[in-house]
């Protein structure tokens, strides 16, 4: 009963929503990127830049300008969302560099952007902070309530006091569906996942639609990072992440390529990581309630993969010469 | 640029003096044609003679060396399917290019969407793409999801993705090759439509009774140049034949006279299920005696590549057996169907035939190499496996510089050559030939059909799946028809014309079988 | 000039191209903190390469990266991605960690052996769930190795509670370990056999009979891969897994086998540090090994030989950052960078030059008489 209660609790609910967005935002990105044919492993060395360049950012801008963050406080969280997004465009830009032009398999480039990620977010904690795992905590945006919804008291404790990063994650996703759905470039984009040379045969630039998959994977992993940094975590801290960007692209797979689909799915695995989190006095040792998303990720992709349809030209390399 | 003759104003294209070279080969050399509006021009020639360059120089793929491309009288420089498109020029593909996923009017509108800014308007891409196939009379509903549609559909989606985007020139690459004599019919009715509203059609093809029968004029291309250009009714099948080969062929093989002898292949109710649990190959009972080729005909799809596969353990059984001289096989993998004496010359040679960054020799023993002779303990034996090569190199008249050249830079139809040494190897008892002389020139086909007769002749069964007609009909005993998945009619070839065929690919007619008279 | 030869130069070419490249890149960012790269890399190479100690310290950093890189290369070379080098290494540590302190009372010619199996056997024991989940249920092994390398640091985190694999002795103290292992699961060192044939290193050094036995695991898997039936038919999966099926390969063997020996082999990475340093298993157990691996294989494009060499060219470069780090101030992360560079340079040079000589194969093949029958035995055929 006990356990019942704590399961359902407002306060593990809400700590369950706050922890869906690093997943869901990373999901949302990972669909982009995997709708016009690009695996995106690199997710993961994204969302480091991300926690990195967020912090970092969103401390120089709290320390270099105290004027104008005391007449506007958001200015420095903003900024530093704008920086972590902006990095992971950057490193985004080099997977498709490496992968769409080069044609170099996309899980060997994704794999080498992850680690070359890890030594720079070290090497740039060092420089700027002298320490190689901490930055130094930050603020982030003022909470606020979402309007109409704080009126129902039962939903109250989640919607009051939230980061607003939370809705604008959620309006992402809306947006992500219906641009996928119901817009030229959403058709072109999953065009170029499905068959690529029929998409070029009507003249769709394919390596453009990839390219742009790819960076709005990268912004979204960025900001993904970045709201883990300065909204969830208060400051950088090496490995925050966590393999968030790996449970991401399961989440996108669960959710079968679908921005709503990965909503969903990114919910469960929120919620089995502030269930980690939180419940402590089970039976079972901490250490493996520590790593029960990890475990559900695992459930998750040996009881789903077969049944979702993914996009039929994903992960294959496009080029107009003949083989 | 615009310096020289002037072109004619009816004309709709003109080339002139098209050059275009790749490592090795010129596969158009000084190429002129000339296409006036609203006539159906046939571009015939055999495999290698430069068609398909030709043509994606016209749809802006490639980009010719040099000469001159004229559309309505003006020179133009064709960057890419963009630009073709923009010029009036429109392809309507061999290999449909066509995504399974998307709606008809997805299809169709790709690429050139309406809609305001960025959203699409489903509505009204419907509606215009009604217009379209009202104009034109084509039978199409825009809301069906292109997985849904027959192959002759599909290929009226790919002709309204070409007039949706106003082309005046079509250029149809091989259409013929997936339809049943029926479905060409239609779509030679649906062709000299659109040619008495005006449009310009090219039309390429090898099949010379079609091209007869449709063309106004033929051009002949002959190893990347044009032999000769003449009115369709002032030719003859013969001529053609003549001009495309350089010398007059008949491709028919004598047959050697054999009795059939006992059943080495039996295939007893079989049924293979599809992706969604729904059986694609549906009780089918057939068997192929010593000294016999049984043809198995049918539109692509309907269950053909299944029946192989199943046999060959490449794909679950869901009931039935089947049986090589007289021995089980059913569900024992590949290996060991392999072992009781059944060779496979696979449909595709790139995706189940051969490995191709692998070496030649490798190649020609990928299959072979658990036997006795080409291993020592866990090793292999590679002096065995060399002498081995250098045999079947010299036997099948392979061009490879060594046997250790990777199979990738053989020429398709060395590589088809490749996997025929290798399948006739070790004398099988059963040979399951896929389309065995698909994309191979003149004389690599005739060299294919040597083969099999010769293997034919000393005992081997073979099961051949092809969809080429005309093979099945001149090398067959018997004759089998599959549709959806069943064995609809079993004849033999003396009894049947292509017409006569086609009914039954179609669905329209049906036979007894040997499973139905028991 | 063969043109086998001519395309192996051209290989060589494209790594030194990719490390100049790296060099370069690295340049960049030295300038930027302020230290000049003409003084750091004669450095790192002085640090490196002037004193027999300092080579040592190199070939015992490499030894663990030299079965890394291995067990990443040989999944690859059946088109799996084992990333889960990391996490196989420290189960494969703990479990040896565990036998070698556990059951006492055997002579070392059976205890050491049983020791490193049992690391073995808990490295593929790690390796099975992914390779059975891709295989039966489709699920991608980069994303369930990972998931592994988390779920063995909670498990290792676990077994060393008290009163599972943590030392008594060490109650009270902060430190979280096993008790020390028996001295007959100890690896012994190099030293006398390199004395014997002259070579004096310093006791200092930990230099130990791993080294051998990485490089001999090397070269036997090059045998294995180039002239073995199992060889044979992993290039045949690896190259085309749908052509080897129809030829009665069972692909998922040959990958479920693969994997299983990768995850073998990733279970022996801890034990030069487990066996012949700490001698005991600790939870500051370094980090990182399978990472490293992954980077390992893909500049040894994957060959059991060339992986011997890439451990040490990376062994090289991490020894040099400490050197970086002790005598010019700059932070050791610089060399983490410059890798990582060096690899996504070199995968985009390997890509490029893989397709540049299937062009020139082709090329060759039309232009080339075809093959007389006469023609004397052209000898072992390279890939």
């Amino acid at each position: 009963m006990d356990l019942l209660l704590t399961l359902a609790s407002a306060a593990l609910l809400a700590s369950a929503i706050r922890l869906t967005v690093p997943i869901l935002l990373a999901a949302l990105g990972a669909v982009f990127s995997e709708r016009g044919g690009v695996v995106n492993i690199g997710l993961e060395g994204m969302m480091i830049m991300g926690t990195f360049w967020g912090a970092a950012v969103t401390h120089f801008v709290a320390r270099g300008f105290p004027g104008l963050v005391a007449a506007a406080p958001d200015l420095a969280p903003l900024a530093g969302m704008l920086a972590a997004m902006l990095m992971g465009v950057l490193f985004a830009l080099l997977h498709a560099l490496v992968t769409i032009t080069f044609r170099v398999d996309q899980i060997i480039s994704g794999v080498t952007i992850n680690l070359l990620a890890a030594g720079l977010a070290r090497f740039l904690n060092i420089i700027f902070f002298r320490v190689a795992t901490q930055s130094p905590g930050v603020g982030g945006f003022t909470a606020i309530d979402i309007p109409l919804l704080d009126r129902i008291p039962w939903l109250a404790p989640l919607v009051t006091g939230t980061s607003p990063v939370i809705p604008a994650a959620i309006a992402l996703v809306v947006v992500g569906q219906w641009v996928l759905r119901r817009t030229r470039f959403g058709l072109r984009l999953r065009s170029v996942g499905e068959h690529p040379l029929a998409a070029d045969t009507l003249g769709v630039n394919v390596i453009l639609m990839r390219y742009l998959g790819v960076l709005i994977s990268g912004a979204l992993a960025g900001l993904a990072g970045g709201y883990l940094a300065i909204e969830q975590g208060r400051g950088y801290l090496e490995g925050m992440t966590q393999g968030r960007g790996f449970i991401a692209l399961a989440a996108m797979i669960f959710g079968n390529w679908w921005p709503l689909g990965a909503l969903g799915a990114s919910a469960l695995f929120g919620y089995f990581d502030a269930f980690s989190l939180r419940v402590v006095n089970l039976r079972v040792p901490y250490q493996f309630i520590t790593v029960l998303p990890h475990i559900a990720t695992i459930l998750v992709l040996a009881g789903f993969v077969r049944r979702a349809q993914m996009p039929a030209a994903d992960g294959i390399p496009y080029s107009k010469e003949e083989e | 640029m615009l310096g020289g003759r002037m072109a004619s104003p009816d004309l709709f294209l003109e080339l002139r003096n098209i050059s275009k070279r790749f490592p090795g080969v010129v596969a158009n050399d000084k190429i002129s044609l000339a296409v006036p509006t609203g006539e159906i021009h046939a571009l015939v020639g055999e495999n290698g003679a430069g068609k398909s360059t030709l043509m994606k120089i016209l749809y802006g793929l490639y980009q010719p060396d040099e000469g001159e491309i004229m559309v309505r009288g003006a020179p133009v420089r064709i960057a890419g399917p963009r630009r073709a498109l923009e010029l009036g020029i429109g392809m309507v593909h061999q290999h449909f290019m066509l995504i399974p996923v998307f709606t008809v009017a997805e299809n169709v509108i790709l690429g050139s969407e309406p809609g305001r800014r960025a959203r699409l308007d489903t509505a009204r891409a419907i509606e215009q793409i009604e217009l379209v196939t009202r104009q034109y009379e084509f039978d199409l509903n825009p809301r069906e999801l292109v997985a849904n549609l027959s192959v002759g559909e599909q290929q009226r989606v790919e002709i309204i993705k070409v007039l949706y985007r106003g082309a005046e020139l079509l250029i149809l690459d091989e259409p013929t090759a997936v339809l049943v004599p029926q479905e060409v019919e239609e779509l030679f009715a649906n062709l000299r439509r659109l040619r008495d509203q005006g449009k310009t059609i090219i039309f390429i093809s090898h099949i010379l009774d079609e091209v007869l029968a449709i063309a106004d004029r033929v051009t002949v291309l002959r190893r990347g140049r044009v032999v000769g250009t003449v009115p369709s009714v002032e030719t003859t099948k013969g001529q053609l034949a003549e001009m495309m080969v350089g010398r007059p062929v008949l491709l028919q093989v004598t047959r050697p006279e054999i009795t059939p002898g006992e059943v080495r292949l039996a295939v007893e109710e079989l049924v293979v299920r599809g992706a969604h649990g729904r059986p694609v190959v549906r009780d089918i009972t057939l068997s192929v005696r010593r000294g016999e080729i049984y043809g198995i005909a049918g539109v692509q799809g309907n269950g053909q590549t299944e029946l192989v596969e199943a046999i060959v353990g490449l794909r679950p059984i869901a009931s039935g057996t089947v049986r090589v001289d007289g021995n089980d096989v059913t569900r024992v993998g590949t290996r060991r169907v392999r072992l009781a004496g059944l060779a496979h010359i696979p449909e595709d040679r790139h995706h189940r035939g051969l490995a191709l960054p692998m070496q030649v020799r490798e190649n020609l023993v990928l299959g072979h190499h658990r036997r006795g002779l080409f291993t020592n303990g866990p090793l292999l034996d590679l002096a065995e496996i060399e002498a081995f090569a250098r045999e079947r190199i010299r036997d099948y008249d392979i061009r490879s510089p060594a046997t250790t050249t990777p199979a990738l830079a053989l020429s398709g139809g060395n590589q088809q050559k490749v996997i025929v040494a290798r399948e006739f190897a070790f004398a099988p008892g059963v040979l399951l030939a896929a389309h065995p002389t698909r994309g191979l020139d003149v004389g690599a086909t005739e060299f294919v059909w040597r083969q099999l007769m010769g293997a034919m002749a000393q005992g081997m069964a073979v099961l051949l799946v092809s969809a080429d007609l005309d093979e099945i009909l001149s090398l067959s005993d018997r004759i089998g028809v599959m549709y959806r998945g069943e064995l609809v009619a079993e004849l033999f070839p003396g009894e049947a014309t292509p017409q006569e065929l086609g009914l039954y690919m179609t669905g329209t007619k049906r036979a007894p079988t040997e499973q139905a008279a028991g | 000039m063969s043109s086998s030869t001519r395309f192996f130069f051209l290989q060589a070419g494209a790594l030194g191209l990719a490390i100049l490249f790296g060099a370069l890149a690295g340049s960049v960012i030295l300038l930027a903190i302020n230290e000049n790269p003409l003084e750091i890399y004669p450095l790192i190479v002085r640090f490196n390469l002037a004193r027999i100690d300092s080579v040592a310290a190199i070939f015992y950093r490499a030894t663990p990266l030299i079965l890394a890189g291995l067990a990443t290369a040989l999944a690859f070379r059946a088109n799996l991605f084992n990333i889960g080098v990391e996490g196989q290494a420290y189960v494969g540590a703990v479990a040896a960690a565990f036998v070698g302190f556990a059951v006492g009372g055997l002579p070392r010619l059976v205890h050491l052996p049983l020791t490193i199996l049992a690391g073995m056997l808990a490295g593929m024991l790690w390796a099975l769930l992914p390779i059975v989940l891709k295989l039966r249920r489709g699920a991608h092994e980069v994303i369930t190795t990972i998931m592994m390398n988390a779920i063995a640091g909670a498990l290792v985190l676990y077994l060393l509670e008290p009163g599972l694999l943590r030392d008594p002795a060490q109650a009270g103290t902060p430190r979280v370990r096993t008790p020390d292992i028996l001295p007959s699961a100890l690896m012994p060192l190099l030293h006398p056999a390199l004395s014997a044939i002259g070579l004096e290193i310093p006791g200092s050094s930990r230099l130990n009979w791993f080294l051998p036995l990485g490089m001999a695991l090397c070269v036997f898997f090059f045998w294995v891969l180039r002239r073995w039936r199992f060889g044979f038919e992993v290039r045949a999966v690896a190259h085309n897994p749908s052509a080897a099926e129809a030829a009665g390969i069972s692909t998922q063997r040959v990958q479920f086998l693969i994997f299983l020996l990768s995850g073998g082999v990733a279970g022996m990475v801890g034990l030069s540090d487990t066996l012949a340093f700490f001698g005991y298993f600790d939870i500051d157990f370094p980090k990182g090994y399978g990472f490293l691996g992954i980077s390992i294989a893909l500049l040894a494009k994957n060959n059991p030989l060339g992986v011997v060499a890439a451990a040490l060219f990376i062994a090289f470069l991490d020894r040099g950052a400490q050197g970086v780090q002790v005598f010019a101030g700059a932070p050791r992360e610089v060399i983490t960078i410059l890798q990582g560079l060096i690899i996504l340079a070199i995968v985009v040079g390997y890509e490029l030059l893989t397709r540049y000589i299937r062009v020139q194969l082709k090329r060759e093949a039309q232009i080339a008489p075809p093959l007389a029958p006469a023609l004397a035995a052209t000898g072992e055929g390279g890939e």
